[in-house]
């Protein structure tokens, strides 16, 4: 038999046992939960981390005149008129092998490669071809070793007359005779700018039009539009021109003071880039302003040194690079950051990787390849992108736009949380605005008039009230309350009027009855009076309603409040999510505010009775500014409620994030957002950041109202404890 | 005059207005859950069929709404008229005017089936095999008794291919993964040991098959001829007619039992026709089991923090401080949760057991998405601040004199705690998981993002090994009700099913807090504490 001692040494060491167990386990759980808080910040913060860049050294290879990197940045193939296509290996440097075949060497001209790696070569024998890279990799081959350069050359068309420089060209499928892609091709001659309309396959040579414009203008460059019908020309005078290419004239027109050298197009081919002879950068788009297409300006970037002599845009976002003799930048086109910046060694070309994470630079007189990495997942996120006007690609002018998934693969998902900022504060204020007087009014009278027995019925039909599920009442909002009120949206707002002259009318009839049967069945009892009145005012809303609408309304309050007050009416509107939004709230501000009104110590309202003050009057001017602390710290927990519940308001509205105050239009809430959004979002990408600080934003907007309340109610204890 | 203003100040006028809001409020709660109750109580009701001769021919079908005439608009009467495969829609809004005496033919009937909703309409003749046996009210007798032998089979036929074929399959499935692993390891003789046992399963699972296929000939050899009111003739087998009912020719008793085959059916059984119709059983058992497993997790977690934070911890602002956050979780909103459960448990947690445990069946995610687990734990996250609240009241309002007198008996603190103080707090502690539970059944946004689903192939427990698979995704009544209340493509025929669902929701957190509230009461009168 175990002695004493023993049963008490076991005792003690489970004693500790169990005290380390519960306090790690405590200290453990309450970390684990507060460091929610931590996780969601963490998930969202890269958004805000700066690109990073880092040099890879350099390589030498032969002098060209264009170079196009891989997907993957290990392989460039580069372009000289002397040797035609070569191939390397990156970071090494080592060449890979190139088909032979293409047009004559030397080539007379070509153009660089584009971001596509496209080139328009004119060869030896003056014919025209068109070269589009390609790198046959078998399924997942990383090594370039192993791949194929496919050139695939096409055309081979005959020039009678050779240009001195392809400035710009431009494939449109389809576009040409019998189904085939037709060419436009805008070249420099001796006596200027000349374009050409042709197709590959033609065995003729393209007929050279001259551009026909005023000899006040000396154009320098040149670009065609995405369809191929506008011509954009920018001069030695500083003017960037849109123009009818087969008349010459001029459509729209924009200044840019100063000569300007070299012409880009972002990804989308929609924005057009504009580099000055003096380093100015600039971002124009053709847009619809007042019915009329025209010119606009609608970016503008960091000045460079120098003249500005190309651009080459990243083929996922809109960043893109822009090169002079002495520096490389990339700038992001709709945030306008300035992503990475280096200073160059000498004359030479740029090129930018298509995923935009690698830079490379050609020297001219050395053919030195010098290659920078550019880290930058998030570039389309800054903190002035997501709460400020952004002025994006085909909108007139800045705006806060929500929009993160288009149709199509150049998209460029609009993340502003502005709109759902607002949706958020809209529907709560509307939701506050009928519960808050609903349920303090309700909570006075249910401590300061009511019969006990009363009370006792009262107080759990709220709290019953405060159980109903969310999706419960966002069903009912969406699905019975949205279609009732867009019938009887004028008696939503005749009811509370006919109930009052309901009241009104039966009042004096009220004041004749005897005293002894008032205080009886009246005092205390006033609720269950109103109800069956009530009952009559909805039904005498019903009958009053159409007749309303009818006389005063034209017969339609839908046609009424387009023509008069010039607002449409959405099916599920804010007024539907007010209803179903403040049944929710109801219960929690009706709740404490209640708490905090019954705790109002005797002694106040029995001295304030005493002295002769009415009921109503003790109630009014004694408790409840005594107790309006509780009632402060009642709405900061209402209102955290109403910011964050996302059932009502994901049934309840349209969930269009649309900025108008109008109680008859829907909105998206951040809540909302996140739950329509997040399931769609990739793992780790943009949007799935964004949803993140969004549900960030969130938790700190209500864990501090409800800090507040709870610091708020503490105090109000204390002062009822020394009273 | 100042008669009138003295009042005024007296305030007689506010004390009926603030009783009328209040008033608002409870006519408000009253008329929301009876609109809920009437509406999901009497969906089930067989309700008659009435013709009318309306002016595109006649009509036959349950009257449903009835809108009165406002402004241009004549009033106008809603039909539900069903044959969704000969009219292309369910519901038809009629012209009051002109519709004529309303009949009420005996010989109308309301089938469902398992396809394009219910018809309406009548029998012309029983058919087996293509042979007319019966026509008339006999064909209608014939059809009745051989309904249940259909739907015995139908109900064989189910359970079988969910029983034994979904087993098989699984069985198979296991094998082509071994087989996959084996072909990278150039492992013959398994291989060919593995090929034996698919080949022995691909037999097992073709036998089924064909006595499957026997079933189902079976069921589809009586046909019924069917006629709609404008005179269009449907043939249906009577193997996908789920219940025939005459309502015109029913009394009290047919339709109580109408009735209560529906609602056994509605509670028991799967959903069909992308769960606008059929029974919410998977929805049931997804949220109860959902639920259980977020009690098993929350109450450890609730009661060891406020054990610590009560008793173990030293008190000072730091615990204050503590206490007002873990209060003040209970105000975050639940999609938060759900954010942090999906980039947390599912990605975080969920990818990590995928890569190490998991790494044959990747890319195909096996706990890295979302799932009942998950769910739950979130949920438990949730309620957290629930638990920990009642406990810390609970404990709190365990009297002095009993840990006094257990201590000066020589126990020790934990053996205090165990023997006196926490038996006296249970039933605050069993308060605080009965409002958790409440809470978390009816959350839906936090589930949305962490693994529930429209419809899931298979059940959280069933009887394969290793019966609960807390990795599968599950169906859940609040997802059901936004589901097919909200993206359902039929959303006006399934509506009367959403009130169902919502009624039985309601029901179920209501009667919950109903109890926990009671119970809190209860232990406050006994104990007098005070809550503000």
């Amino acid at each position: 038999m175990p002695s004493i001692s023993s049963h008490q040494a076991r005792a003690r060491r489970v004693d500790r046992i169990m005290a380390f167990t519960i306090s790690g386990g405590g200290l453990l759980i309450i970390g684990a939960v507060l460091a929610m808080l931590l996780f969601i910040l963490k998930e969202s913060l890269p958004l805000f981390i700066p690109p990073q860049s880092r040099s890879l050294g350099t390589v030498q290879a032969p002098r060209s005149g264009g170079a196009w990197l891989d997907e993957s940045g290990r392989a460039v193939v580069l372009l000289s008129g002397t040797e035609g296509l070569k191939a390397l290996r990156l970071p090494e440097g080592s060449s890979l092998p190139v088909p032979s075949d293409g047009p004559a060497l030397p080539w007379r001209t070509f153009t660089t490669l584009n971001s596509r790696g496209e080139s328009l070569v004119i060869g030896a024998d003056d014919r025209l071809s068109l070269a589009r890279l390609a790198w046959s990799k078998p399924a997942g081959e990383n090594d370039p070793s192993k791949w194929t350069l496919e050139p695939h050359w096409q055309g081979g068309l005959p020039m009678t007359t050779v240009p001195e420089e392809i400035l710009h060209f431009r494939l449109l499928e389809g576009g040409g005779l019998g189904g085939g892609a037709s060419l436009k091709v805008l070249a420099r001659f001796k006596v200027g700018l000349a374009w050409a309309e042709t197709t590959l396959e033609a065995a003729t040579a393209p007929a050279w039009k001259t551009l026909g414009l005023d000899s006040s203008l000396h154009p320098m460059v040149g670009a065609w539009s995405l369809d191929g019908q506008d011509l954009y020309v920018g001069t030695a005078e500083g003017r960037l021109l849109d123009l009818d290419p087969e008349t010459a004239n001029i459509r729209s027109s924009s200044e840019f003071e100063e000569p300007i050298q070299s012409l880009g197009f972002a990804l989308g081919q929609s924005s057009l880039l504009v580099g000055g002879a003096n380093g100015k950068l600039g971002a124009y788009q053709r847009v619809r302003v007042n019915e009329v297409f025209k010119l606009q300006a609608f970016h503008a970037f960091p000045r460079l040194g120098g003249p500005v002599l190309g651009f080459q845009a990243s083929q996922r976002d809109k960043r893109f690079l822009a090169w002079t003799d002495r520096e490389a930048v990339v700038d992001h086109l709709t945030t306008e950051r300035r992503m990475f910046s280096t200073r160059l060694d000498g004359q030479g070309l740029a090129a930018l990787a298509p995923r935009g994470d690698l830079i490379l630079h050609a020297n001219a007189a050395t053919g030195a390849l010098s290659l920078w990495s550019l880290d930058a997942p998030h570039p389309e996120v800054s903190f002035g992108l997501l709460w400020g006007k952004t002025h994006y690609e085909g909108y007139e002018k800045p705006e806060y736009v929500w929009q993160s998934t288009g149709g199509s693969d150049d998209f460029e998902p609009k993340f502003s949380l502005v709109p759902l900022v607002f949706g958020t504060l809209k529907g709560t204020l509307y939701a506050m605005l009928f519960a808050f007087p609903l349920a303090v009014l309700g909570a006075l009278y249910t401590s300061q008039f009511a019969t006990p027995q009363l009370k006792n019925t009262i107080k759990p039909a709220i709290e019953i009230m405060a159980a109903l599920p969310s999706v419960v009442l966002g069903f009912l909002g969406g699905l019975v309350l949205a279609p009732l009120l867009e019938h009887m949206a004028v008696e939503v707002f005749l009811f509370p009027l006919v109930v009052l002259i309901l009241a009104l009318a039966i009042a004096p009839f009220w004041g004749r009855l005897p005293l002894t049967f008032r205080n009886t069945f009246g005092s205390g009892r006033e609720v269950l009076w109103m109800v069956p009145l009530l009952v009559l005012g909805l039904w005498l809303t019903g009958l009053a309603g159409p007749w309303v609408e009818r006389v005063f309304l034209g017969g339609s309050y839908r046609t009424w409040l387009q023509t008069a007050l010039g607002v449409t009416y959405d099916q599920r509107n804010s007024l539907v999510v007010g209803f179903a939004m403040g049944f929710a709230v109801i219960p929690i501000i009706f709740t404490i505010s209640e708490d905090a009104l019954s705790s109002v110590p005797k002694s106040l309202t029995s001295a304030s009775l005493a002295c002769g003050a009415s009921p109503w009057q003790t109630a009014w001017r004694i408790v409840l500014p005594t107790a309006s602390p509780g009632i402060f710290s009642a709405t900061m927990v209402g209102l955290g409620r109403a910011i964050g519940e996302t059932m009502i308001v994901l049934m309840a509205t349209g969930n269009t994030p649309i900025m108008d105050w109008s109680i008859f239009n829907g909105m998206r809430t951040l809540s909302a957002n996140i739950a329509v959004e997040i399931p769609e979002a990739p793992l780790h990408g943009t949007l799935y950041r964004v949803l993140f600080l969004a549900a960030f934003l969130l938790f700190i907007l209500t864990f501090i109202l409800n800090t507040v309340a709870e610091l708020v109610r503490q105090r109000l204890r204390r002062r009822y404890e020394s009273i | 005059m100042s008669r009138l203003a003295e009042r005024f100040r007296q305030g007689g006028v506010f004390v009926w207005f603030s009783g009328t809001l209040l008033a608002f409020c409870l006519a408000m709660i009253l008329s929301l859950v009876g609109f809920i109750v009437a509406k999901g109580m009497g969906y089930f009701w067989p309700r008659p069929l009435v013709l009318v001769h309306g002016p595109e021919g006649p009509l036959l079908g349950e009257i449903t709404g009835h809108e009165p005439a406002r402004g241009e608009e004549t009033e106008k009467t809603q039909f539900h008229v069903g044959n969704r495969d000969i009219y292309g829609q369910d519901f038809r809004w009629v012209p009051s005017a002109g519709l004529g005496t309303p009949e009420f033919p005996k010989d109308a009937l309301l089938i469902e089936r398992l396809e394009y909703g219910p018809f309406m309409g009548r029998i012309i003749s029983l058919s087996h095999e293509g042979i007319q046996v019966a026509t008339g009210p006999a064909a209608m007798s014939g059809a009745l008794d051989h309904l249940a032998e259909t739907n015995r089979i139908r109900r064989h036929i189910q359970s079988v291919e969910k029983g034994q074929v979904g087993d098989l399959n699984r069985r198979i499935e296991r094998l082509r993964l071994a087989r996959r692993k084996l072909e990278t390891g150039n492992d013959a003789v398994g291989l060919q040991a593995l090929d034996a046992k698919a080949a022995e399963l691909q037999s097992s699972y073709d036998q089924f098959q064909t006595s499957l296929e026997q079933s189902r000939a079976e069921a589809k050899a009586w046909t019924l001829n069917l006629q709609t009111a404008d005179g269009q003739i449907k043939e249906l087998p009577l193997g996908s007619v789920v219940r025939i009912v005459p309502a015109n020719a029913m009394g009290f008793p047919g339709k109580l039992g109408v009735y209560l085959s529906r609602l056994w059916e509605f509670v028991a059984d799967d959903p069909r026709e992308s769960n606008t119709e059929g029974g919410i059983f998977p929805a049931i058992f997804g949220t109860v089991m959902m639920v259980l497993v977020m009690s098993v997790l929350v109450v450890p977690l609730g009661v060891i923090t406020a054990l610590y934070l009560r008793e173990y911890a030293r008190q000072g602002w730091l615990v204050r401080a503590v206490r007002v956050a873990v209060n003040n979780l209970a105000g975050v909103p639940s999609i938060v949760f759900g954010v942090f459960g999906l980039g947390f448990f599912v990605y975080g947690v969920g990818g990590g057991i995928d890569k190490l445990f998991f790494a044959d069946s990747l890319p195909t995610p096996t706990y890295g998405t979302g799932g009942i687990l998950w769910a739950s734990l979130t949920l438990a996250l949730l309620t957290v601040p629930v638990v920990v609240v009642a406990t810390e009241e609970a404990l709190g309002a365990v009297a002095r004199s009993q840990r006094e007198a257990s201590l000066a008996m020589g126990a020790t603190k934990w053996q205090t705690l165990w023997n006196v103080v926490l038996p006296s707090a249970t039933p605050g502690i069993l308060t605080g998981l009965i409002l958790a539970i409440a809470r978390g059944a009816g959350e839906v946004a936090p589930l949305m993002l962490t693994g529930v689903v429209k419809l899931a192939p298979s059940m959280p427990m069933d009887g394969t090994f290793p019966f609960l698979h807390l990795d599968r995704k599950f169906m859940h009544l609040g997802f059901h009700i936004y589901d097919v209340g909200f993206q359902s493509p039929n959303s006006e025929a399934a509506k009367p099913m959403v009130f169902m669902t919502a009624f039985l929701l309601l029901l179920v957190v209501v009667v919950l807090n109903l109890f926990a509230l009671n119970l809190r009461r209860k232990l406050r009168s006994r104990l007098g504490g005070s809550t503000f």
